[in-house]
């Protein structure tokens, strides 16, 4: 779209506050420079260093990056007549506004962090869920069974191992 | 039992193996996300979540570019000057551009065009 970029670049910082790194509200406006560098460390070979103003340009780049592709999707919101602006709506954001390749790896990320976060949720509920519905005599064993084995079998999985013993 | 969960903050933006899952804080990223325009009220939950990655996505990718304008000079360590080169050279950058060249440091000497650092990045690219 070509209306994209000089949009929402306005938008980001203050029209007029040119005031390079005003350190008033730095932390509302940026990332923090320790993650970025560690970013850019990873992206660099091992002799490579980083002067801080390319750390600092990198910090206002990234800010500026997240308030471009924003602004499209919040476009797309109001155009749809939405009030929350949802996953979706950024990757079409990154999509229109040239960053396709960036699309992929952001699917599987946020596969296998919805993977995980259930993953990591139903672990836990289940453990207290056993204690409250279980209240016979191999409940006890069976929560033994689980711990000492390392892996969080489901009830009857291990109520199946307890029994064929 | 209640423990501080992976995304409640107190494990994020610690040294490297005590970070959390995502290398970016996602309180942050919502915050500028809400300067980027008085109609952005509402974001949902994993909008954060996939900003955290893509950003890093684009840090990677500036500071790859940027270092090949880098050793182009025969330099081994990265400037600002090479990240205003890069962006110069990368359409996908044009958003940028106001930005990086705001104080203006750029070397006159730069002549790297954008089919240069295309070929080289698209070939340094794993």
């Amino acid at each position: 779209m070509a209306d994209g970029p000089s949009s929402p670049g306005g938008g980001s910082h203050e029209s007029g506050d040119h005031s390079p790194r005003s350190n008033v509200r730095e932390q509302d406006r940026y990332l923090p420079i320790a993650n970025i560098s560690r970013i850019m460390k990873k992206a660099l070979p091992a002799n490579g260093k980083i002067a801080k103003d390319a750390k600092e340009t990198v910090q206002e780049c990234v800010s500026e990056f997240i308030s471009f592709i924003t602004s499209e999707a919040s476009d797309k919101c109001q155009r749809e007549k939405r009030k929350t602006i949802n996953g979706d709506d950024l990757l079409w954001a990154m999509a229109t506004l040239g960053f396709e390749d960036y699309i992929d790896p952001l699917k599987i990320y946020l596969t296998r962090y919805r993977e995980g976060d259930t993953k990591g949720s139903a672990k836990g509920g289940e453990t207290s869920a056993k204690k409250d519905v279980q209240p016979g005599p191999s409940a006890q064993l069976a929560h033994q069974g689980s711990f000492s084995q390392g892996v969080s079998y489901t009830n009857s999985q291990v109520l199946r191992w307890f029994f064929e013993l | 039992m209640r423990q501080a969960g992976a995304y409640s903050g107190l494990l994020c933006g610690g040294v490297a193996g005590r970070t959390g899952p995502h290398s970016l804080p996602l309180a942050r990223i919502k915050k500028i996300m809400k300067k980027s325009g008085d109609d952005v009220k509402m974001i949902s939950g994993e909008a954060p979540i996939i900003f955290s990655k893509a950003c890093e996505l684009f840090i990677q990718e500036l500071t790859r570019r940027s270092w090949i304008i880098a050793m182009q000079g025969k330099r081994r360590t990265l400037h600002k000057e090479d990240l205003t080169s890069a962006v110069i050279a990368t359409d996908l950058f044009d958003f940028l551009i106001t930005l990086v060249s705001d104080s203006d440091t750029r070397s006159p000497g730069v002549t790297t065009t954008t089919m240069e650092v295309e070929t080289l990045y698209q070939s340094s690219a794993t």
